[in-house]
């Protein structure tokens, strides 16, 4: 087996843009050993028969006033009226949007984790025309992606994160890849939706070559026009960040952003 | 006037060169002044520009210099690349390379 990584983006590369289904994996005896669920190319749900957690524990987990009781019981009423239970959570107020998106995506990921570890069969895509998610509650290839590599390092991915947050503009991409790590994939990602997911992972090894031959002569920023984007690197401690910029005077934009950043690197 | 000699007499750089990525050799350069960067700057920027994947522009940034590159369109392997000092019109000096580039480009 590869590392788990390479292997999440083996499965999502092969999520078809735009369509609806599952992709599913089953174990020797014919069971079912869990599912990655795709609605218009995004991914809304992973399941594995190894994952030990349910939603509405990681939900009582990521937000403190939340109580078992009150889960239960929007549970069951979501059960008998057959109600999305994450929409109902929010339309009442017990959590919000944000720690109920979340609240999924690390579901989804760490379902996905167990899945790609466990020994079953190889992936089949099995389609669907059927739409339940709500789009705000569903993740692209990229989020998923860089949420599967961040659970073996969770701090370094948060602090990542925390960084995109300071540098990357409304307009722009970013991501991030952990050179301590074996894999050249995103740990954490920011506004990467749109981009394909193969797309994103030949980025960054793109990225990552630029900036392993540009330290041999103390280049601390590359930029680069690559196809539709302008892209800038740079290395912080073993963090490369990669910020990604399109439309008019793209290239240009960049160029004057890193020039005011650099000092700071 | 030549390219490299339009771009020396534009802005203030070090060094300017055509270079062939494919047998990575300096076709031809032109020095301002002597510097140790030089030789180990055009080495860098013809392996970053070697492949066909790689970018058709690129500019790099280090604490004191600045590495910009262009690859022309009907030659794939033919890359100009100019070496300067980084000052306070890093983007006037990354726009008149690019410009007297792509007036080259127009006019081949």
């Amino acid at each position: 087996m590869q590392p788990v990584p390479i292997e999440a983006l083996h499965v999502l590369e092969r999520v078809p843009s735009g369509g609806c289904g599952a992709l599913v994996r089953k174990h020797a005896d014919g069971a079912m050993a869990g599912a990655l669920l795709v609605e218009r190319g995004r991914v809304c749900w992973a399941l594995s028969a190894r994952y030990p957690w349910r939603l509405t524990d990681i939900l009582v987990a990521e937000q403190a006033t939340l109580s078992r009781a009150q889960l239960d019981e929007v549970f069951a009423l979501c059960r008998r009226d057959q109600l999305p239970l994450g929409e109902t959570l929010v339309e009442r107020g017990l959590v919000s949007l944000p720690v109920l998106h979340r609240a999924l995506l690390r579901h989804t990921c760490e379902a996905l984790d167990c899945l790609l570890r466990d020994d079953a069969s190889p992936w089949s895509w099995i389609e669907h025309s059927g739409h339940g998610y709500h789009p705000l509650l569903t993740f692209s290839p990229a989020e998923v992606l860089a949420g599967v590599h961040a659970i073996a390092c969770p701090t370094r991915a948060a602090r990542a994160l925390a960084r995109l947050h300071q540098v990357v503009r409304p307009e722009q991409a970013g991501f991030t890849i952990d050179r301590t790590r074996g894999t050249r994939l995103p740990i954490a990602q920011l506004h990467c939706e749109a981009i394909d997911v193969v797309a994103l992972a030949d980025l960054a090894t793109q990225a990552d070559e630029v900036m392993a031959v540009a330290a041999t002569v103390q280049v601390e920023v590359a930029l680069a026009q690559l196809g539709a984007f302008a892209c800038a690197s740079w290395l912080e401690d073993t963090m490369l960040f990669v910020l990604l910029c399109d439309g008019e005077l793209a290239f240009n934009r960049l160029l004057a952003q890193m020039a005011t950043m650099t000092p700071n690197l | 006037m030549t390219v490299l000699a339009e771009i020396c007499a534009a802005i203030d750089c070090i060094a300017a060169a055509w270079v062939d990525t494919r047998i990575g050799v300096v076709v031809e350069q032109r020095t301002s002044r002597e510097h140790a960067l030089i030789g180990p700057a055009l080495d860098a920027m013809t392996e970053l520009m070697r492949s066909r994947e790689r970018p058709p522009r690129m500019v790099l940034l280090s604490a004191q210099h600045v590495h910009i590159a262009h690859r022309q369109a009907r030659d794939p392997h033919r890359v100009l690349v100019v070496l300067c000092d980084r000052s306070a019109n890093l983007g006037f000096a990354v726009a008149t390379v690019r410009s007297i580039f792509e007036a080259a480009e127009q006019a081949a």
